[in-house]
């Protein structure tokens, strides 16, 4: 009879390095500006760690970035992107453009391919010839230049009323008119807070607090309807560029 | 891959004012693959009671029969219509009698309830698979695009909708909720319960 002391039985151990932080982030382009959102509350199943952890971020002024998913990843990634902007205006004495930063971001993310950062990002902005822009990308880099995206836990909720009230999808303009290709900014707006408030209404990770970063075009103002709702506007760093702003508004807490 | 998901297709009812409406996809799938692009999910009770099954096609035209001959019975018993909220205790009862061994549907409700002073209310309701009822005054969504559907419906849904404003509701949000969705879509229809008259329309939507 052998030992049978000696034997042991294997054992597995397992150690998970990502987690899911809830929340939802959502960007719409306009003719000249461009909108990016996202609310403030931060979970991990059924716990609230904060009601207020921004997910979205001031990077240029032309740009915003919006990241979504695991949040250590998501303040990593967006700390690494700020110090490569600040590298290249040390190197190029200018703010590097916002395709430009689309293609930073994608090699970024793809050089975490085998280990990746697991966030959603979606970038806003005015690009070089003064349009806005949104660029959505996935967790390694994917990205695509668009009109509007949602993105995050309520993405499935927020995303096909976008189609039907960006895209005007399933909707026949009336005979002889066509639909608009650009809505004007009270109204992105107006959609912006209405598909929060809804996501908030049916996700429970959406919820607490609502951050909308508008980005203006050079030479435009913001419109009156706009102005009203006092928006506070973020230093930029010459005088006559484009310019950023903040707009919070609360969510439902519960 | 999940029972209630593998053959597809969404239900959703919403409530106006003196009138309800209820509409679904007309897909009919087996994993990815679409098989029939005419399975009808909504079926009609009395004059002014229609429900809408989602989930196992099987499971769906035997409750659809099943129910039937429930109602049948009922209103031989009775020599009356069956009234909405009845029938949704049926519809409960029916499926909780399946506890431990569930017909794989989720019902939705749409009608119009009689009221004391001989006028009509509307009245919606759904149910989960072993039949707990859920009472909503202003939508009710099931199947596989019922996430897609919930944020539509809540964007676009108001109180006291008339029924062509109704029907657009309903019908705007179907439709953009299955085109996000792989397993429902290939066409919809829509009924729209009035005290005077049932409108049934066909939508003609994305095809892909």
């Amino acid at each position: 009879m052998p030992d049978m002391s000696a034997i042991v039985n294997p054992q597995q151990r397992q150690f998970n390095p990502y987690a899911e932080n809830g929340g939802t982030i959502l960007a719409i382009a306009g003719a000249d500006f461009t909108v990016i959102a996202g609310d403030t509350r931060q979970s991990e199943g059924y716990s609230i760690q904060t009601r207020y952890a921004p997910k979205v971020f001031h990077l240029t002024d032309r740009a915003v970035l919006a990241v979504n998913g695991f949040a250590a990843d998501g303040n990593m990634f967006v700390k690494k992107v700020k110090q490569r902007l600040e590298w290249y205006r040390h190197a190029h004495a200018k703010d590097m453009p916002l395709r430009a930063i689309a293609r930073l971001i994608q090699t970024m993310l793809y050089a975490q391919r085998f280990f990746p950062y697991y966030v959603y990002n979606i970038l806003g902005g005015i690009e070089e010839d003064g349009t806005g822009a949104v660029y959505s990308f996935d967790p390694v880099g994917s990205y695509e230049r668009e009109a509007c995206r949602a993105a995050g836990a309520a993405q499935s909720l927020v995303q096909p009323f976008l189609d039907n009230q960006i895209y005007f999808k399933n909707q026949t303009p009336a005979q002889g008119s066509s639909h608009p290709a650009h809505l004007p900014l009270p109204d992105v707006l107006s959609i912006v807070i209405d598909s929060f408030t809804s996501a908030t209404e049916r996700h429970i990770e959406v919820g607490d607090g609502l951050e909308m970063y508008i980005v203006l075009a050079k030479g435009r103002t913001l419109p009156d309807a706009v102005t009203t709702l006092r928006p506070q506007e973020l230093p930029s760093s010459a005088g006559d560029g484009e310019r950023v702003f903040v707009l919070k508004r609360d969510l439902k807490k519960d | 891959m999940s029972i209630m998901e593998h053959n597809g297709g969404s239900v959703i009812a919403m409530a106006g004012k003196d009138c309800v409406a209820i509409a679904s996809d007309l897909r009919l799938g087996a994993g990815a693959m679409t098989v029939a692009l005419n399975f009808e999910k909504i079926f009609p009770v009395t004059d002014r009671i229609y429900m809408g099954l989602t989930g196992l096609a099987t499971d769906i035209i035997t409750l659809r029969d099943r129910f039937r001959y429930l109602v049948n019975m009922f209103t031989i018993k009775e020599s009356r219509a069956i009234e909405p909220s009845t029938y949704a205790h049926l519809v409960s009862s029916t499926l909780y009698s399946r506890r431990f061994g569930p017909y794989f549907t989720e019902p939705v409700l749409a009608g119009l309830e009689r009221t004391p002073s001989g006028g009509f209310k509307p009245y919606i309701a759904g149910a989960d698979l072993i039949g707990c009822l859920n009472f909503a005054e202003d939508f009710i969504v099931a199947g596989t695009a019922s996430d897609k559907l919930f944020g539509v419906a809540e964007g676009l849904w108001e109180p006291d909708l008339g029924p062509e404003d109704l029907f657009e509701t309903i019908s705007q949000t179907l439709l953009n909720a299955v085109d996000r969705d792989a397993y429902s879509g290939w066409g919809a229809i829509v009924y729209i319960i009035t005290p005077e008259k049932v409108i049934t329309r066909t939508l003609k939507g994305r095809m892909d």
